[in-house]
């Protein structure tokens, strides 16, 4: 309302400052030649100037004279001819009211085709200091915050997956690598970064992919999904036997009925190994790559399922015992909302908001897992 | 709503503009003076509402609201404060804007300090900057609007071209649009008189400040781009002949002739038609230019968005303000009263040539801009002319104008004596020839065909001293009298010998540079020494560094001479992280006039680094010498005969003040 009222004046006032002329009054006069006038005689002024210092010859100068000198008669006799004729005030009103009419009905016309009146202003800084729940925007807050703190290892942390998952592979590597540097490797985080940089190498297990699953599997051997691109990358690599071992291992290791089997035994029988007849549901493998990847991501989720479902709880009584510990309580609300259990996570982050009222990464992540935030003090 | 506020007058300054563009062309052809008033108080009107706009862009622009489509674009919450003021202008919508807001703010110009005209010329003037105004108002608003807005808003731009995060950014659009756009006026006087039919001295006195300072402008705006190329693109080279180039060189070239012959103009009432025909055809490729450089049509860092409707409708406006220029010119021209006669060797003789030259060499640099465009269209077919078809010809073309710069001045009008100038300046030409020689004998190297380059350089300097001594008559009276004798001449004298002395500067430098440079391409490993220019340049080695939005790896480079160390510089390589571009920065180590230019190339293996270096004597007089024609245009424009004939008004500074509009 604010707007239009603003709007409206502006336009007022415009029509104001155009109407004026007419309002006051004009008169139909013929050409002022005043200024002619002066420019001819400055320039008699000159010519003497110019004879005087020989850039003129002095006969040359008396012509030139001359022919000024019949401008300068020309303009002085117009000039005196001038009437002026009285003008009726009369025939500006269709002027006028012309004017005052186009304003307003262009201007309208035009801004309700283009503009976005109901759209406020909004400048980044008034944003960040209320993000509310748009994720994009507890991003680019948090990342303010690392620009400030690029030691913040827990921010990196948290920012890797976030970074993943939008695609923006080059930030997340970057982010892995940092929280690698800072807070010190783990399974997590390294298979993470693996993934990152097959997914920048369009599923490509390159030399440093293999390298960070090796040491994510070194730190927790029973890790199936660390092992799978281990073994991925050693079937890249041509290494058939080395793989189908490492597949076969998997298999045996997993639980009966694990979501991520049907890859392993499609990879296992691609090595030229034999598949245990009970879980032979296999299907012939089309386009390797591609189906790999699509596989993998369905494979991820149920991995985390089997690996968090064990630490999860040891986590909780940890946190019970020790509450102050932003990455734990971080961790616990992830883990609880993977496993899909709403109700567990909500309490695990409501848990951590008392302990760290101003976390941004925890109203952040629980923005990205789909929690509501209550009572936060942002 | 601020930005809203700010789309809103944009509208408004459309309605207005267009309401200017009409009612003050029927008051001038009825002699109503309230309707020509109008003009007045519509175009400041106009630039205020522009003004208004633009500052809610930049506003939007500084407090990064990404709300703003065009913010969101272009910008970057974590650039430095300066680029979000200049990135305003670092894209399409936002130089569009640029180029309104000062086209607008010199018809806002014309109509405060326009009040020596007459109220007709002057109603029209104004209506036809108006017509400009509403194309261009049409333009931005239909195909390229900066203030669309998106729901939601993201959370981070998308940055700035990191080519244009520079503090070049900032000075050289708006002083090549002060150029571009400042030639409007002229052609929005040569296009007022011919619908008036009348034309005479008087006029060419009124055209001349702006044309003046136009030139000016647009000679420090060429330059700035020049060295901004130089020293961001890193391939050591100031003039590429690109076609964007090209652009911003053709008004400059047209602009040269235009104030030239406005001259005679002025003095003879010569030359009308011509002149007339110069004012519509440099603004005409002023536009031409806006039209390659926006529509897409050419590829390269100025062609910020490539959009087809914006070519088209560019064109449009290209072919209805040309084209009615032509045919206006064409109905109309054969009434104009012819003006004086003059000798073909006397000072319009020589303005005649000299015109005649920089039109040829317009058409020269137009052929090997459009040519490519076109036999593309036609043939598919891509070529590149590149710098050898412009040494060859346009070079060919300004070695005689460079020769006959010192004689014009020296000239007397409607008759001249050659053989006395001949005798006058033989003095310095001989001077200048030694001091050719002397020059080269100094370096000691490269062809034989320098020693004229460097003496035609030292030549252009000394004829426009000696203008100066003859004009003094100095050998004559003494120093003492020779001073006051000067003092007492106009200042616009003082204007042509400095331009004309800082023409004798860049060419100086151009031959200086390209005849003694050197370039040295070498692989470098840490602690490794390259001789270049008589210097020895070390590497010290490769660091990593951060900046507000980017990371770099920096080389440390360490210059001696003889032995003992006298600079040291860093050259760096740069990734601008949001649109993981990388860029190059040059180290530029400045000795007097020359500098050291170090550039870093890719890496090799086992740790070295290919380096590239340049030795470039007297660079710095190429850009110094535009300095000078700057410098030479504005003492020019400080003549106090361009305000005479405003009558009942003292003489009053010409001071483009933005205040003084509203």
């Amino acid at each position: 309302m604010v707007l239009w009222i603003i709007l409206a004046l502006l336009t007022a006032a415009v029509a104001a400052v155009l109407i004026m002329p007419f309002a006051r009054g004009g008169k139909v006069v013929a050409a002022d030649r005043t200024g002619e006038v002066e420019v001819y005689r400055d320039q008699l002024t000159e010519l003497e100037r110019d004879r005087a210092q020989g850039l003129i010859e002095p006969q040359e100068a008396e012509y030139a004279r001359a022919e000024i000198g019949r401008r300068l008669l020309a303009a002085a006799g117009a000039n005196a001819d001038r009437q002026e004729g009285a003008a009726k005030t009369g025939k500006y009103a269709l002027v006028t009211s012309m004017v005052t009419l186009v304003l307003p009905v262009v201007g309208l016309c035009l801004y309700l085709t283009l503009g976005s009146p109901g759209l406020p202003d909004q400048p980044l800084e008034a944003r960040l200091a209320n993000p509310g729940n748009n994720v994009a925007l507890l991003v680019a807050k948090a990342e303010r915050h690392l620009a400030q703190n690029p030691n913040d290892g827990a921010g990196w942390d948290l920012l890797a997956p976030i970074y993943f998952r939008s695609m923006r592979l080059g930030d997340a590597e970057m982010a892995y690598r940092n929280a690698i540097r800072l807070l010190g490797p783990s399974a997590t985080r390294l298979a993470g970064l693996g993934e990152t940089l097959v997914a920048s190498n369009d599923g490509i297990v390159t030399e440093d992919a293999r390298s960070a699953f090796e040491e994510a599997v070194r730190l927790e051997p029973d890790n199936p999904r660390s092992r799978f691109y281990v073994g991925l990358g050693l079937e890249q690599a041509g290494r058939a036997a080395e793989a189908r071992s490492v597949f076969e291992a998997i298999a045996k290791d997993s639980p009966a009925g694990a979501p991520w089997l049907e890859l392993v035994n499609q990879h296992i029988a691609k090595n030229g190994g034999t598949v245990a007849p009970d879980q032979s549901t296999a299907q012939a493998p089309g386009n390797p790559t591609q189906e790999d990847m699509a596989a993998a991501g369905t494979m991820s989720q149920g991995d985390r399922q089997a690996m968090i479902r064990g630490m999860v709880d040891s986590l909780a009584a940890r946190l019970k015992e020790d509450p102050n510990n932003l990455e734990g309580w971080l961790r616990l609300v992830r883990s609880y909302s993977v496993l899909g259990d709403k109700e567990k996570a909500q309490e695990a982050l409501k848990s951590g908001l008392k302990q760290f009222p101003s976390s941004g990464e925890l109203v952040a992540l629980a923005n990205e897992m789909g929690l509501a935030v209550e009572g936060t003090t942002q | 709503m601020m930005i809203e506020i700010g789309h809103y007058a944009l509208v408004l300054a459309l309605a207005t503009a267009l309401i200017v563009s009409v009612l003050p062309a029927i008051g001038a052809r009825r002699g109503d003076t309230a309707m020509m008033a109008l003009g007045t108080t519509g175009t400041l009107t106009v630039f205020t509402l522009v003004a208004l706009s633009f500052t809610a862009l930049t506003w939007a622009y500084v407090v990064s609201d990404f709300s703003v489509k065009n913010v969101w674009e272009n910008s970057h919450s974590l650039m430095p404060l300066i680029y979000k003021y200049s990135g305003v202008w670092g894209n399409h919508e936002g130089s569009m804007m640029l180029w309104l807001l000062i086209l607008t703010f010199f018809s806002a110009l014309v109509a405060v300090f326009g009040r020596n005209l007459p109220e007709t010329l002057k109603a029209n003037v104004l209506a036809v900057q108006a017509w400009i105004a509403c194309a261009f108002l049409l333009f931005i608003l239909l195909t390229s609007n900066p203030f669309l807005r998106l729901d939601p808003a993201p959370a981070e731009g998308q940055d700035l071209n990191p080519v244009l995060q520079d503090f070049g950014l900032a000075v050289h659009p708006p002083l090549l649009y002060l150029g571009y756009v400042g030639f409007s006026v002229c052609f929005s006087f040569a296009v007022a008189a011919l619908m008036e039919g009348r034309i005479d001295a008087a006029w060419a006195r009124w055209v001349r400040p702006w044309t003046l300072a136009a030139w000016t402008f647009l000679t420090a705006g060429i330059a700035m781009g020049s060295y901004w190329a130089y020293y961001e693109l890193g391939w050591g080279g100031w003039w590429f002949w690109d076609p964007v180039e090209n652009a911003s060189f053709m008004p400059w070239l047209a602009g040269t002739a235009l104030l030239h012959s406005a001259l005679v103009m002025e003095k003879r009432e010569a030359l009308k038609i011509w002149t007339v025909l110069l004012a519509i055809m440099t603004f005409s490729l002023s536009l031409l230019g806006t039209f390659l450089v926006r529509s897409g049509v050419l590829t390269s860092v100025h062609a910020f968005a490539t959009d087809p409707t914006r070519g088209i409708f560019i064109l449009c406006i290209l072919a209805i303000f040309i084209g009615g220029a032509f045919t206006l010119f064409a109905w109309r021209a054969p009434m104009l009263k012819a003006g004086g006669l003059f000798a073909p060797i006397s000072r319009e003789g020589a303005l005649v040539l000299n015109n005649l030259i920089l039109t040829v060499a317009t058409a020269t640099v137009l052929t090997g801009t459009l040519y490519p465009l076109v036999l593309e269209t036609l043939t598919g077919e891509k070529i590149s002319v590149g710098a050898p078809f412009f040494n060859m010809t346009f070079g060919l073309l300004m070695l005689p104008l460079l020769v006959v710069v010192p004689f014009g001045p020296m000239l007397a009008w409607k008759r001249g004596d050659l053989l006395g100038a001949l005798q006058r300046l033989w003095i310095f030409a001989a001077l200048a020839l030694f001091a050719g020689l002397a020059f080269y004998y100094v370096h000691n190297g490269g062809p034989v065909m320098a020693i004229f380059g460097l003496a035609l350089g030292f030549w252009g300097m000394f004829g426009a001293l000696a203008d100066l001594w003859y004009r003094g008559n100095f050998s004559k009276v003494g120093l003492s009298v020779g001073l006051r004798r000067l003092a007492g001449l106009p200042r616009s004298v003082f204007g042509t010998a400095i331009a004309h002395f800082g023409l004798g500067v860049t060419v100086l430098g151009i031959f200086a540079a390209t005849t003694f440079g050197t370039e040295t391409v070498v692989e470098m490993k840490p602690g490794a020494s390259v001789d270049a220019g008589g210097y020895s340049l070390t590497f010290d080695g490769m660091r990593d560094a951060v900046g507000p939005n980017f990371t770099e790896q920096r080389g440390h480079f360490t210059v001696s001479r003889g032995g003992v160390q006298v600079a040291d510089t860093w050259s760096s390589k740069r990734l601008y992280t949001a649109r993981r571009m990388p860029t190059t920065e040059a180290g530029i180590l400045t000795f007097g006039l020359s500098q050291l230019y170090v550039s870093l190339g890719d890496p090799m293996e086992g740790g070295g680094i290919v380096v590239r270096i340049w030795w470039k004597p007297f660079i710095l007089c190429i850009w110094g010498g535009a300095l000078i024609m700057m410098f030479g245009g504005f003492i020019s424009l400080s003549d106090r005969r361009l305000r005479v004939g405003a009558p009942s008004r003292k003489a009053k500074p010409v001071k483009p003040a933005l205040e003084a509009a509203e």
